[in-house]
C-alpha cells in the first residue's frame, strides 16, 4: 500500500500572468503554493502587484496566461462570483464594504448565496465573533469608524464560511493599537482552521502572526522563507525592508 | 387656485413616478441615463393596444367595460402579456447594444449616445407600423365622480392612482426585503464587490432591465387610457421622467415616485396660474435647480 497522497495545496497559482490591459502585465509569471492550514504574507513595495496578484485569484483582473487552483481544483476561468462558492473569499484593500447598507444587510448578502436554512445560523456564528458589530447590526456601514470597516469587510468574508480568506492590506489607515487586534483576529482565525493569505506593507506585523512569506517585487516573486527568519534576512533587506528602512519606516 | 388642479398634477405625477421609477433604477445600476426608456413607456402602450384589439377581435365580450371603468377585460390580459413583451424589448436591445458597449468598457457618453439612438429607431419603427395618427384603448366616455371640494376624478384615473401607489410599494418592499433587491442596491453602489460577495452582476442587470421595461409599459399604458396613444408619448414625458429621477435621488424608488408627484402637481399649477404654454418649461426648470442646488437629489445619498 502507497502512502496517502499529500493533500494538494488549498491554493495555488501556475506562471500568473495578469493585468488590467492585455498588452501590459503586472504579475508576470508567478508560481505561489499555499498549503491547508497555511499563514502566508505577501510583501513588496508599493506597485509591485500585490493587489494585482490577490485579485487576479478573485477574479478581478484578467488572467493573460497560467492558471489559479483552490484545493486541487481549477478556478481560472470561474467567473468572480463564482469563486466564493468555491470556498475562496476576498476583502479587498479599498470599498470592500456596503457603505449604503446596513451592517446586517452586508452580512445577509454575503449569506444569500447559502441554502435558506444555514444563513441565520452562520450569520449569528460572525456575530458572536464581533460583539461590536451584533450590537449595532441596523447602522448603515458607511458610519462605523475605519476599525470597525475591516472588522466588518472580515466578518462578511467568513460568513460562507470560506476554506481560504485573501485580504489586501486590512490594516491600511488603521492605529496599531486596532492593527493588533485585527492581526489577533486573523491568527485566531488561521488557529480554527482557515488558511489566511495576507497582503501588507505593515512589515513587522504581519511577520509576527504569519507562518511564511514571500516578497513580491515588479510583478515577481523574489524571495520567500518562514516569517520567524525572514526580517533578519539581508536579501529581504536589500529587495524591501531596507527601502523602507530608508523612507524612516520600520526601521530594524 | 381650483381644486381640481390637485387631482391633475396627481394624475400626472403618478405616471411620472412610475416611469422615473425605471429610470432611477437603470441609470443607478447601467450607470447611465438612458433616454430609450421613454420608448418604452410607448412600445408597452402600443403592444397593449395591438393585443387588446386582437384579443377583442376573438371575443367581442372582452371589449365590454367593466363598470364603472371604460376598458373591458381584454386591457388587463393585453397589458400583462404587454409588460412581457416590453421586458423582452429591452432585454434584446441591453444584449444587442448596451452589453456590447459595457463589454468594451464604452464611455458613458457612448452609452447615452447610443440611448439616442435607440430612442430614434423604437419611435420610428413603432411611428411606421401605427402611424402618427393618435389612438385609443376605448372609445367609452367616463363621467367623472365628485371627490369633494370642488374635485372630480373618473373611476380609470382613481384606479391608476391606485395601481402607481400598489407598485411603488411593491418595487420599494422588493429593494429593501428580498435578496434580490439586496443584490440590486450592492450592486448599484459597488459592482466589482458585488461580485466578490457571490451576486451575479449580469443577472442583477437583466432583473433590473425587466423591471423597469414593465413600469415604463404600465406608465405608458395609463398613459394610453387616461390621454391618447401617439408615438411621441413616450418622447414627450422624456424630460418630466428623469426630472422626477434626479429631483427624487438617483437609485431611491420613494424619491421617484414623491419628485414624480411634485413634477405633475408643479406642472398643473403652473398651467393654472400662468398658463398652458409654460408647461413644458416646469420640468426644465426643475431639473435645472436640483442639479445646481442638490444634485444629490430629494432622497438620493450624496456621490462619494
Ligand atoms: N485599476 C488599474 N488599472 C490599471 N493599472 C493599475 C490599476 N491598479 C493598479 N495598476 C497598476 O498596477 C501596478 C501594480 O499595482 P498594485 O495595486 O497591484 O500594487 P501593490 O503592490 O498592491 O501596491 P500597494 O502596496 O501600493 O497597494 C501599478 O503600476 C499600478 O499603477
Ligand atoms: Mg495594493
Amino acid at each position: 500500500m502507497s502512502a496517502a497522497p499529500a493533500p494538494p495545496p488549498a491554493l495555488a497559482t501556475r506562471d500568473l500572468v495578469a493585468g488590467y490591459e492585455r498588452d501590459l502585465p503586472i504579475v508576470r509569471g508567478i508560481d505561489f503554493s499555499v498549503r491547508q492550514g497555511e499563514f502566508v504574507v505577501i510583501l513588496g513595495p508599493n506597485g509591485a502587484g500585490k493587489s494585482t496578484l490577490v485579485k487576479a485569484i478573485a477574479g478581478l483582473v484578467p488572467i493573460h496566461s497560467g492558471s489559479t487552483h483552490l484545493a486541487g481544483e481549477d478556478i481560472t476561468l470561474s467567473p468572480v462570483q463564482e469563486k466564493v462558492r468555491h470556498g475562496l473569499a476576498f476583502v479587498p484593500q479599498t470599498e470592500n464594504i456596503f457603505a449604503t447598507l446596513s451592517i446586517r444587510e452586508n452580512l445577509q448578502l454575503a449569506a444569500d448565496i447559502l441554502p435558506r436554512g444555514r444563513q441565520a445560523a452562520q450569520i449569528d456564528e460572525v456575530y458572536s465573533l464581533f460583539p461590536d458589530l451584533a450590537s449595532r447590526r441596523g447602522a448603515r456601514a458607511g458610519n462605523l469608524s475605519g476599525g470597525q470597516r475591516q472588522m466588518l469587510a472580515v466578518a462578511r468574508a467568513l460568513v460562507v464560511k470560506p476554506s481560504v480568506l485573501i485580504l489586501d492590506e486590512p490594516s491600511a489607515g488603521l492605529s496599531p493599537k486596532i492593527v493588533g487586534e485585527v492581526f489577533a483576529r486573523l491568527k485566531a482565525l488561521n488557529g480554527a482552521g482557515i488558511t489566511i493569505v495576507l497582503v501588507e506593507q505593515n512589515v513587522k506585523a504581519a511577520l509576527a502572526v504569519a507562518d511564511r512569506a514571500v516578497i513580491l517585487v515588479e510583478g515577481k516573486l523574489r524571495h520567500e522563507g518562514p516569517a520567524a527568519t525572514l526580517s533578519s534576512d539581508p536579501i529581504v533587506g536589500e529587495l524591501y525592508l531596507g527601502a523602507r528602512a530608508r523612507q524612516g519606516e520600520n526601521g530594524r | 387656485m381650483n381644486p381640481q388642479v390637485l387631482i391633475d398634477g396627481l394624475m400626472a405625477g403618478a405616471l411620472y413616478g412610475l416611469g422615473a421609477i425605471g429610470v432611477t433604477l437603470t441609470y443607478s445600476i447601467l450607470r447611465f441615463a438612458n433616454f430609450a426608456h421613454s420608448e418604452l413607456l410607448t412600445f408597452g402602450a402600443y403592444a397593449a393596444l395591438a393585443l387588446s384589439s386582437a384579443l377583442g377581435a376573438l371575443s367581442a365580450g372582452l371589449l365590454e367595460p367593466i363598470a364603472p371603468f371604460s376598458f373591458g377585460w381584454a386591457l388587463p390580459l393585453a397589458g400583462l402579456v404587454a409588460v412581457a413583451l416590453t421586458g423582452l424589448l429591452a432585454l434584446a436591445v441591453d444584449a444587442i447594444l448596451f452589453g456590447r458597449l459595457r463589454h468594451r468598457r464604452s464611455s458613458i457618453i457612448v452609452m447615452v449616445m447610443a440611448s439616442f439612438g435607440a430612442a430614434l429607431t423604437l419611435r420610428s419603427l413603432i411611428e411606421f407600423a401605427f402611424t402618427s395618427k393618435p389612438a385609443y384603448f376605448t372609445r367609452e366616455l367616463q363621467i367623472a365622480l365628485p371627490l369633494g371640494q370642488g374635485m372630480r376624478a373618473t373611476p380609470d384615473q382613481l384606479l391608476s392612482l391606485a395601481l402607481a401607489a400598489i407598485l411603488v410599494i411593491g418595487v420599494h418592499l422588493l429593494l429593501t426585503r428580498t435578496a434580490i433587491g439586496r443584490s440590486m442596491r450592492a450592486v448599484s453602489e459597488n459592482q466589482a464587490l458585488a461580485g466578490v460577495v457571490g451576486v451575479d452582476v449580469r443577472r442583477v442587470i437583466r432583473v433590473v432591465w425587466l423591471l423597469g421595461a414593465a413600469l415604463a409599459c404600465i406608465a405608458g399604458i395609463m398613459s394610453g387610457l387616461l390621454v391618447q396613444l401617439r408615438p411621441y408619448m413616450g418622447f414627450d414625458l422624456l424630460l418630466p421622467l428623469f426630472a422626477a429621477a434626479i429631483l427624487g435621488g438617483i437609485g431611491s424608488v420613494p424619491g421617484a415616485m414623491l419628485a414624480g408627484l411634485i413634477v405633475g402637481l408643479a406642472e398643473a399649477a403652473t398651467v393654472q396660474l400662468v398658463g398652458a404654454e409654460w408647461r413644458t418649461a416646469v420640468a426644465f426648470v426643475i431639473l435645472v435647480l436640483v442639479l445646481l442646488l442638490r444634485p444629490q437629489g430629494l432622497l438620493g445619498r450624496a456621490q462619494a
